[in-house]
């Protein structure tokens, strides 16, 4: 059934693809957007038990998952750990699949195991940070809608004086420091900018490249439906089995500004990236061009993951463990822990409330005046599924011990539950709504449309075509110049 | 090693979804009774409302948009002879019969008051409802029952202010009835 199925796809994405770049002999020759891989990570949350293989008992949480694999596509089931609870058991599969696809994705460039790289903690130079697997959105959506090409590292006049080797490249706009709906920027408890990064996959990048959606005049010319390759697992039923596909990841990374003398303490339990930040100047940045070096600590990532099963996309989102309290057990007093944007002592201080104008950032990323984001978690998740990923969080971080990746802990993650609903394109998403503090601090909550859900938002992305089309998914063809 | 998909999580879905009902996770005071009241819930809202119990309370369900109309009308003093009707009752249209016919205007209107409350996401209670027409309701149950009201479903629509739908739904025609609300006379 789905090998006949994939065949399907391939043959229709052939035709399509023929039908709309025109065929050549470079298009017989051109290498597949999404090939095949051979390492898809198919480990289950739940495997039978020995004693009595009709029930289901939890997969061992062991260091062997630390090497398993990147999962080409969720391995779920409505059997598992919960009786008679067909959706506990699909939401723990799930988030089971996102730790997975962390630690794959956030494991060291050269091939490591994560947690054993050369710096404090066993950091390092991360795979997604790596241009091997990874481009961030700028240096796709090029300025002039330029073609981008893969790999290239591109560093900025302004930031080639302090370039070396092991640093990163970030390039501002407002994207990098303005939420989502251009709610406000997130200031820490020192009073810097939190800053926002987006990268995409290869196989996303491709496809990108490939139906020339990188300049608002290409996508003026596609007037086919978007669709972006999709991860698969392999089918093991065929002899020899279908091969696994990995389909398109897309990342949103949010950092905080750490101060190698005063956060010497703290700067152990972040992934910190060494980072060239430049500014283009106006009318991009009210600042620049200029280029500054930071080091930057990893406070949130969201991970999103165009798979078969979930072709609204799965929505994995971590955050630092030290972000911000929950609501309801903020407790003020100077003896309350440290948090990266939230201060006990602060007893009136607001909570999620965005800074006063203006918001512009200085390239010294310092706010310009003394407000500090005083930041809760809203609780708009059913208390079930906390309970669920706070026992999968605390088995995750027990193989991750030692480690800076030990500080990290998944929100959640939100799937569509009914993929095919006829009347709703976002496929019921489970849960309803989803938050990371410090990617969507001003829209947490529970309000129908106007709190944060991955997919409700995302289904209104659109595309620069006119009429505008839906984009799949992504708001990452809407940065097209 | 046994993968699962998602292909054949949906089969297991549907194996399930015979016992959908019980699937719910509810306070004291016993879970087994509290299961079974909203079993029996479902099953008399089915009946009196048209719509298929899948349909309506589906196995895997993440809005469970009926423990809020459950909480609202268990408030009711007539609430538990509703469930008890629907147990004792030989069909779920039997016991819709005995329901919206009942002598009894507590049983009666509390019946009236479930099914608007699956239409409209709002709350007439049956005091109001026995009220001179036209009524206004006591309360909107929460936002999440505004977007799930039935009967923006029943008229191919959504509710004013909130859609799922992509960029551009409003130029098309909107898909047939059978795709809002299933399977219906």
């Amino acid at each position: 059934m789905r090998g006949s199925r994939s065949l399907a796809i391939g043959i229709l994405g052939m035709c399509w693809l023929v039908g709309f770049t025109g065929f050549s002999a470079d298009a017989q020759t051109r290498r597949d957007i999404n090939p095949p891989l051979a390492t898809c990570d198919l480990t289950p949350d739940t495997i039978a038990d020995p004693k009595d293989p009709s029930k289901r008992i939890a997969q061992p949480v062991t260091p062997a998952l630390l090497t398993s694999g990147q999962p080409c596509e969720e391995v779920v089931s409505t059997d598992g750990l919960l009786p008679n609870d067909p959706l506990g058991n699909l939401q723990r599969g799930f988030d089971f699949y996102s730790w997975l696809t962390f630690i794959a994705v956030s494991s060291p460039a050269d091939g490591k195991t994560i947690g054993q790289g050369p710096r404090p903690g066993g950091d390092a130079l991360t795979e997604w940070e790596s241009l091997k697997n990874y481009r961030p959105l700028a240096d796709v959506m090029l300025p002039g809608g330029a073609k981008p090409t893969w790999g290239t590292r591109i560093v900025p006049n302004a930031c080639k004086k302090l370039d070396g080797p092991g640093k990163t490249v970030m390039q501002v706009s407002e994207e990098a420091w303005n939420q989502p709906f251009k709610t406000g920027p997130l200031i820490d408890q020192s009073g810097h900018y939190a800053l926002f990064d987006i990268l995409m996959n290869e196989p996303m990048f491709e496809f990108i490249l490939d139906n020339e959606l990188y300049s608002v005049a290409g996508q003026r010319q596609f007037s086919h439906e978007i669709v972006f390759p999709e991860g698969i697992n392999p089918d093991q039923s065929k002899k020899p089995p279908d091969a696994g596909r990995m389909g398109a990841v897309m990342l949103k990374t949010s950092w905080r500004v750490l101060d190698p003398v005063k956060d010497k303490g703290l700067i152990a339990k972040f992934h910190t990236a060494d980072t060239l930040i430049y500014f283009p100047g106006p009318p991009r940045t009210a600042a620049g061009p200029i280029c500054v070096e930071k080091t930057l600590g990893l406070v949130g990532i969201h991970i999103g993951h165009k798979t078969a099963g979930s072709p609204q996309w799965v929505w994995s989102t971590f955050e630092q463990i030290d972000n911000a309290p929950d609501e309801s057990s903020v407790a003020p007093g100077p003896s309350s822990p440290r948090h990266n944007f939230f201060n006990a002592a602060c007893k009136d201080c607001p909570v999620n409330e965005t800074p006063p104008q203006p918001w512009d950032p200085p390239a010294s990323l310092q706010f310009r005046s003394d407000f500090r984001s005083q930041v809760v978690r809203k609780k708009d998740l059913p208390q079930e599924v906390v309970d669920e990923v706070t026992d999968l969080n605390r088995q995750f971080r027990a193989i991750l011990k030692g480690t800076v990746w030990e500080n990290y802990e998944l929100i959640t993650t939100q799937w569509p539950s009914d993929a095919k609903n006829p009347i709703d394109p976002t496929g019921v998403p489970a849960p309803t709504y989803l938050a990371n503090t410090t990617l969507e601090t001003y829209s947490q909550g529970t309000t129908p449309l106007a709190s944060s859900s991955c997919m409700a938002c995302h289904g209104n992305a659109t595309t620069q075509h006119i009429p505008a089309t839906a984009s799949d998914f992504t708001y990452i063809l809407e940065k097209a110049q | 090693m046994t993968a699962f998909t998602r292909r054949n999580m949906l089969s297991g879905a549907a194996a399930t979804a015979a016992t959908a009902v019980s699937s719910v996770t509810l306070p004291e005071p016993a879970a087994a009774d509290a299961a079974e009241a909203m079993e029996l819930f479902v099953t008399l809202s089915a009946a009196i409302t048209g719509i298929e119990p899948t349909t309506l309370a589906p196995a895997v369900d993440p809005v469970q948009i009926k423990r809020q109309y459950f909480a609202q009308a268990s408030t009711d003093a007539a609430f538990s002879q509703l469930l008890k009707i629907t147990k004792d009752a030989p069909s779920p249209a039997a016991a819709a019969e005995q329901v919206m016919n009942n002598p009894d205007p507590a049983i009666k209107y509390l019946g009236r008051s479930i099914i608007l409350a699956w239409y409209t996401g709002c709350w007439y209670s049956p005091a109001t409802l026995q009220s001179q027409p036209p009524v206004n309701p006591d309360t909107v149950i929460s936002a999440a029952a505004y977007t799930q009201g039935w009967m923006w479903r029943v008229g191919q629509a959504h509710p004013m202010g909130y859609s799922e739908w992509r960029f551009g739904y409003w130029a098309a025609d909107p898909p047939p009835l059978d795709a809002f609300i299933g399977k219906h006379a």
